[in-house]
């Protein structure tokens, strides 16, 4: 699904590399965290697979093929494929949460009848069947997440990537949204997680790939947060 | 049925208004000041260029026959005047007329003259050309004429008319291409600035997939309409301003104040300030999204 051939970026006026030499391959449903300090590339990583930004050099590869090469017109049909989940939930705050999944779908031109059956669906999956009609700056932090999630989910993407998706969350509410994430992945998505949260990846025990300033120091079937070289 | 494009740009154009409604309504509001300044600057413009045009269609040149030409050449004369490639318009004022206008210029004072026997005014040409600026130079070309007495086209006032309408056309042109190049520049920005405060909601719609077009044809319908309502809006303003102006002047019986008719100068204004509202709104759209585009 994502495989990362010698993957190094170095952003412009940056003396280091933000990711250098870095491979690895991730196959079709399969939850992998990738953890690191911050600075570690953990992020820059994300935005290599969603083609925010290409490589300096190497090959990014997903769902087979070299995405730097991908023509600008074919990206949405590249992140409709893949459901982004944010740290900071990157919601429309004015909307409610009917309207933040919808919006997903409408890009995708999809028609109103469809929208309007996939969208309460899909919330109910996140648990917030109640708060359709709530705009979201009127939802805790947890609930929001959900909604992220839930328009992630709503395109039936092959890969949901999350972006420190627990960092604005208590311990008990982060364990919530692991948990959706785990049920996801169960039904066959692939699931990137990036993340500094110690204990849930040592709760987890899935596939570890652990950054540090740029390069790939260890990458472990059942991994713990703590690396032992 | 499918969200239909044209449909969701419509829909999303509207909604786009009332969700941000302060901000595009302080957005509008500043292309409509700004286009209102610009649209009154131009108005007076006009009405100078008007008002100039008009003394300057007075002047003409005033070509006196000498008293002892024979009548084969005054004709002669005329011929050449009148196929002039730079005159318009030859009248001939015989002493008898020259008479009675200073007659009635000068009331009684004339009382009891009898111009029949005794009248010194020579007979002329009154010509008109057809660029105004050029009186000096014909005169001078006239006076060499065989059978001219004297040429008079207000020496020296001439001059300095032509002098105060260039400099005054100079100035309104320059005041006005300042104006524009603020207008441009305020309400690009501002447009711009709206587009900045929703700049969150742009990304979005690029991380979940949506197109560029999907993105900008909502804007650049918003920028377009914010534009034609920021162009009307001061249209209108003008309009009954200028009505009211034209019936205060007209009341004054300030007559030489020749103000040009509201209806075309306002279809003039609304070719120049429509075009440039809806266009700066539609570019200044284009330019600000692009760069939110590129994630």
């Amino acid at each position: 699904m994502v495989e990362a051939e010698n993957v190094s970026m170095k952003y412009n006026r940056c003396a280091q590399y933000a990711l250098e030499d870095v491979t690895f391959s991730i196959g079709r449903g399969e939850f992998v965290f990738i953890v690191g300090s911050s600075g570690a590339g953990k992020s820059t990583l994300l935005k290599l697979i969603i083609r925010e930004i290409k490589p300096t050099a190497g090959v990014m590869k997903v769902f087979g093929k070299d995405i730097s090469r991908l023509p600008r017109r074919r990206l949405p049909d590249l992140r409709r494929s893949i459901g982004m989940v944010f740290q900071d939930f990157r919601l429309i705050d004015d909307r409610t949460a009917s309207e933040n999944v919808a919006f997903a779908l409408m890009v995708t031109g999809a028609s109103r009848r469809d929208i309007r059956k996939r969208v309460p669906h899909v919330l109910g999956l996140v648990g917030l069947q109640e708060k359709t009609k709530e705009r979201v700056c009127d939802l805790s932090g947890g609930e929001q997440q959900r909604v992220g999630l839930a328009r992630a989910l709503v395109n039936r993407p092959s890969i949901i990537i999350a972006d420190e998706p627990t960092g604005n969350l208590d311990p008990g509410t982060a364990l919530d949204i692991m948990n959706l994430l785990r049920s996801i992945n169960l039904r066959g998505t692939t699931v990137l997680v990036a993340t500094h949260n110690r204990e849930i990846v040592d709760q987890f025990k899935k596939r570890v790939i652990y950054l540090d300033q740029g390069k790939l120091i260890g990458d472990e079937r059942k991994g713990i947060y703590t690396h032992v070289r | 049925m499918f969200v239909s494009g044209l449909g969701y740009v419509i829909s999303e154009t509207f909604k786009g208004l009332y969700r941000n409604r302060w901000m595009c309504i302080t957005s509008t509001g500043v292309v409509v000041v700004t286009l209102l300044m610009l649209g009154l600057f131009m108005l007076v413009s006009l009405n100078i260029g008007h008002i100039t045009e008009t003394v300057k269609e007075q002047v003409e040149i005033v070509v006196y026959i000498e008293d002892q030409a024979d009548q084969e050449a005054v004709n002669e004369l005329y011929k050449r005047l009148s196929e002039h490639s730079q005159v318009e318009e030859v009248t001939y004022v015989s002493s008898e007329e020259h008479m009675r206008r200073l007659q009635r210029q000068l009331g009684g004072m004339l009382e009891g003259y009898d111009s029949a026997l005794d009248n010194p005014l020579l007979a002329s040409y009154e010509i008109k050309t057809v660029v105004p600026e050029s009186v000096v130079e014909l005169a001078k070309e006239f006076e060499t004429y065989p059978a001219v007495s004297t040429v008079f086209y207000g020496q020296g006032y001439v001059e300095n008319l032509f002098a105060v309408t260039g400099v005054l056309q100079y100035v309104g042109l320059a005041l006005m291409l300042g104006l524009a190049v603020t207008a441009i520049f305020l309400i690009s920005h501002t447009i711009k600035l709206t587009v900045m405060m929703r700049r969150k909601e742009i990304t979005i719609m690029k991380y979940v997939g949506a197109s560029n077009w999907f993105i900008r044809w909502p804007f650049l319908m918003e920028g377009l309409l914010m534009g034609l309502v920021g162009a009307v809006v001061p249209l209108v303003i003008i309009y009954y301003l200028y009505q009211y102006s034209i019936e205060w002047v007209a009341g004054n019986n300030l007559y030489f104040l020749s103000l040009l008719p509201a209806e075309p100068v306002i279809r003039e204004l609304a070719k120049y300030l429509v075009p440039l509202g809806t266009g700066l709104g539609v570019i200044g759209s284009t330019f600000s999204i692009g760069r939110f585009l590129r994630v």
